[in-house]
């Protein structure tokens, strides 16, 4: 029950705090083709090759990446699109720490 | 198998063709046979909601006990109780979609007695994901996360893993030819 009291109180602090953006991660993973990554970031978000590639080796090098930025509702339908191209993705509020 | 062979390459606007020999064929349709099983529907940790299979949302909202499915079906979240509302309204979905492009692909390959196979820009795009969907597959069986590639290349002729990982790396290139003729048409 403690779980469930602190999840409504995080879900109104949500609603007080909606100008904080959540984010949506990309991490590493030893599979996926580095073009392959940057193919999928190119079309999802529409990036150029070259916004798209730096972010790919931002993933490849740091491990992650910020790939997106928005509404808890934008991230969530960004992620199940990461996870359709099998990328490895998750989100969270912008302020947590990655 | 060896990487000698042509793989996708773009013919016209919109349309990517192959070739594929009959022993690539055959092992294309039965990883799609495998994956569209795997996909199906899960019998690990099913509750039974019948209001919930009503409205379409998925019976169950824990992560998939294996491995290979946790690998297709992640976590959106990293922590758990979001995780499992997330997989709750959303893992049905992701794993229909996944389904659907295996089947379609299978669906092609089995037509294709010579073994050609010519996509739109679509179809393409489903195969990109489904060859990406067999290497993740495979990955997680051949480990790729502690095994180094140089590891793998070593692997004993008699080794049932050193099959795998030939396949691993034929997808690889593969799924690399595609996107080349993919990512040519749009720069142009």
């Amino acid at each position: 029950m403690v779980q469930t009291a602190d999840k409504i109180a995080e879900e109104i602090q949500a609603i007080f705090n909606s100008d904080k953006p959540w984010v949506a991660i990309v991490w590493d993973d030893p599979v996926n083709l580095m073009i392959y990554v940057t193919y999928v970031l190119m079309k999802i978000f529409g990036y150029s090759r070259k916004r798209a590639t730096e972010l790919m080796l931002k993933v490849h090098n740091e491990g992650k990446a910020v790939v997106s930025t928005g509404s808890r509702e934008e991230m969530e339908r960004d992620v199940a699109r990461l996870h359709k191209y099998g990328l490895l993705a998750t989100l969270q509020r912008s302020d947590e720490s990655l | 198998m060896t990487a000698g062979e042509l793989g996708f390459s773009r013919h016209g606007e919109h349309t990517y063709v192959a070739n594929f020999q009959e022993a690539q064929r055959q092992v294309l349709i039965n990883l799609a046979e495998q994956i569209i099983e795997l996909l199906s529907e899960r019998t690990d940790h099913a509750s039974d909601d019948p209001i919930a299979a009503m409205v379409g949302i998925t019976v169950h909202d824990s992560p998939p006990d294996d491995e290979v499915l946790l690998r297709l079906l992640p976590d959106a979240y990293a922590d758990g109780v979001d995780a499992a509302e997330f997989r709750r309204y959303t893992e049905s979905v992701l794993r229909n979609e996944k389904q659907a492009h295996a089947m379609s692909m299978r669906a092609q390959l089995k037509s294709s007695e010579d073994g050609s196979i010519e996509l739109e820009h679509e179809g393409a795009r489903a195969w990109l994901g489904t060859v990406n969907d067999f290497r993740l597959a495979l990955g997680v069986r051949l480990k790729i996360e502690k095994r180094t590639h140089e590891e793998l290349e070593r692997l004993a002729p008699d080794d049932p893993l050193r099959g795998v990982y030939l396949v691993y790396s034929w997808l690889g290139w593969l799924q690399e030819s595609l996107l080349e003729a993919l990512m040519d048409e749009d720069e142009n």
